[in-house]
């Protein structure tokens, strides 16, 4: 899978909006006002961890061997393709909760209300839409980000090659330097 | 066309119907079940607790799914007999007796609610769970009841007392024996009723009621002779298996009273396949049968059962109990054997205290869990485990999942536990960081999304 949400926690201010925000996509009516009264309650499925001095939002990773896509016997745990993330199909859920015990994130819940197994299903519907996900788009100070793995691959060797190329050059310089002396 | 028909419409049954019809093109696949719409049997405290109202909130194997596999449901409906000979099911559907012709079929008819003889048990108020209308009878009861008696030793059982405790209810809870026996050490057991009575729930422990009072309906429940006045009985006492229809055919049945099957889950008879609540099925660790009415072996079973009716040969090497839940702010994992379900399969087993400094774990303050156990049997290889933890408990439950499925010896597994760091804030704070990785210009970090430890493929339960 290609798209990823990743979370810089040094930016994570402990607000919670992406929490709010999930919430209210999972939501029915996706009006905030409407939203909170809604029955049964809409559930996030992102949970800001306090940890030590830091706040850590944390998600579904979308596994590639995904443990909880193997284990479920009914196949209710799913990924329609492999470009696309985990999902649970309601449906086939018998909440037996093998998935939960299998996940190495704990990440996935049980709904209080008709209590299948709930998770990040990554807003499959607003990335249709062309939006982000929503604890994304509603991150304040940008510490959640949805990026391509290629992209940030390619970046990343990019900056990295040219570090090093910086590097050699100053290394050149200096040996220049001394030469000349 | 190969003419299917499955008796039950639970996790079995349904998944039987499933892989059966996913097996081959050629078959025709009939359902025939009692419930008005198959639901998803653990929601039923969620129904007690007040989140739903109505049974289609916890449909599962809805008419679409069932159509996208062509397979057709004849609900309600009872079947009354089966005749071998002929291969012909008859069933009784809405008033009318009809008769369905089969080349091959699944028996997933379930379990009953195991009763206790206890005197006025039949009285009104005495309630169980494991249907949908036992679970809106209890919710009912629940509104006007200020205390209520649950009696058993189950999960469910369990959320079922939970969830009245969070109606406001009074709450006492009666274990016969002690608290999940089949699934829990004694100790452990020990540890979680100290732990549950401190969250609120009264334990009434060591004897079993003896008395359900009252006129015709319930008043009052005697306990070690004393008298509890309440209104509403919960018997959560278990389930024993329903296996009315195949012992009238000449089904052969087990020590434990349920359907005996081999390992390709086919009955006594012929092409009559069992498979769920009714059914023994192999056990893992010994290949042995063993009786366990849990919705995911349940489910593994029934696929097998299917595939095998429309023609497939799947054997099956056993199925590893695997079981977790949180009650009262305690995560609860048993995986595999207990000394309990040991004995029922002749194993001799070990039980091993671990403590996180075994692990790894260096803090002395902080504890990651609050108790973890190992069963190993003769040979050293792990056959159980069993774990309670306040928080993130999955992340030590999957390593004793793997552990109990590949069976490692101890000393083997506790020097591959193969945690980052056991610190629990760490391990969480490293899954964090490895994904921040990505921003920032590594040296020579992997780009490592997931910090998951390469597990072997979990799904071995099967050979074909």
């Amino acid at each position: 899978m290609d798209k990823v949400i990743v979370a810089n926690i040094e930016k994570c201010l402990a607000c919670k909006s992406c929490e709010l925000a999930c919430a209210l996509a999972h939501s029915k009516s996706k009006i905030l006002e409407e939203a909170v009264a809604e029955s049964p309650k809409p559930q996030r499925m992102v949970t800001v961890e306090a940890v030590e001095e830091f706040a850590v939002p944390i998600q579904c990773r979308h596994c590639e061997a995904a443990p909880c896509v193997e284990i479920c016997p009914t196949g209710a745990v799913q990924r329609q393709s492999e470009e696309a993330p985990v999902i649970i199909d309601a449906d086939l859920c018998i909440g037996c909760k093998l998935c939960m015990l299998i996940c190495p994130f704990g990440v996935l819940q049980i709904s209080p209300q008709g209590r299948a197994v709930i998770k990040c299903d990554m807003c499959l519907e607003r990335l249709e839409k062309g939006q982000e996900p929503a604890c994304v788009e509603a991150c304040p100070t940008g510490a959640m980000k949805l990026v391509s793995l290629k992209e940030v691959l390619k970046e990343k060797r990019s900056k990295a090659s040219k570090q090093l190329a910086e590097e050699t050059q100053t290394k050149k310089k200096a040996r220049a330097r001394k030469n000349r002396k | 066309m190969r003419r299917i028909v499955i008796i039950g419409g639970s996790a079995a049954g349904m998944m039987a119907a499933i892989a059966a019809a996913e097996e081959s093109p050629d078959v025709e696949v009939t359902v025939v079940t009692q419930d008005r719409t198959p639901y998803r049997r653990p929601a039923t405290p969620a129904l007690i607790g007040g989140y739903i109202t109505d049974p289609a909130e916890i449909r599962v194997f809805s008419p679409e799914t069932l159509a996208r596999h062509n397979i057709k449901l004849i609900c309600p409906a009872g079947a009354t007999n089966i005749d071998p000979q002929n291969k012909v099911i008859s069933i009784q559907h809405d008033g009318r007796k009809e008769r369905l012709s089969y080349d091959a079929a699944v028996i997933a008819t379930g379990g009953h609610p195991l009763m206790p003889s206890i005197a006025g048990a039949d009285k009104k108020g005495v309630c169980s769970f494991t249907t949908y209308e036992g679970a809106a009878e209890i919710a009912d009861r629940a509104r006007s009841a200020s205390c209520a008696v649950v009696i058993g030793a189950g999960f469910i059982a369990l959320e079922v007392a939970e969830a009245l405790m969070h109606k406001g209810l009074d709450v006492y809870f009666n274990v016969r024996t002690r608290m999940l026996r089949k699934l829990l050490e004694p100790d452990v057991s020990e540890f979680l009723c100290h732990e549950f009575s401190r969250k609120g729930l009264k334990m009434l422990t060591s004897e079993e009621i003896s008395e359900i009072g009252g006129e015709d309906r319930v008043e009052y429940v005697v306990h070690k002779s004393r008298k509890i006045a309440t209104n509403l009985v919960v018997m959560g006492t278990g389930t024993k298996p329903n296996v009315g229809l195949a012992a009238g055919c000449g089904i052969k049945t087990g020590p434990s009273g349920a359907i005996k099957v081999d390992n390709r889950m086919q009955t006594s008879i012929e092409n009559i396949y069992a498979a769920g609540d009714c059914a023994e099925s192999p056990d893992l660790a010994t290949g042995k049968s063993i009786y366990s009415p849990v919705g995911s072996i349940g489910a593994s079973a029934g696929k097998i059962a299917g595939r095998n009716a429309a023609g497939a040969n799947q054997k099956t090497k056993g199925f590893l109990r695997a079981q977790a839940d949180e009650i009262l702010g305690m995560q609860i994992y048993s995986i595999g054997h207990s000394s309990t379900t040991a004995k029922e399969v002749n194993l001799t087993v070990k039980v091993h205290n671990i403590d996180a400094h075994q692990l790894g774990h260096r803090s002395r303050t902080t504890k990651p869990f609050e108790i973890a156990k190992l069963l190993t049997d003769t040979n050293d290889r792990i056959v159980g485990a069993q774990l309670v933890a306040k928080k993130y408990g999955s992340q030590f439950a999957r390593q004793l999942y793997v552990a109990v499925l590949h069976g490692p010896n101890k000393e083997e597994f506790l020097e591959q536990f193969n945690w980052p760091r056991i610190k629990l804030a760490e391990a969480l704070l490293d899954a964090a960081r490895s994904v921040v990785v990505v921003e920032s210009v590594g040296q020579g970090e992997a780009l490592a999304l997931a910090n998951i430890p390469s597990h072997k493929k979990i799904n071995q339960q099967c050979e074909d």
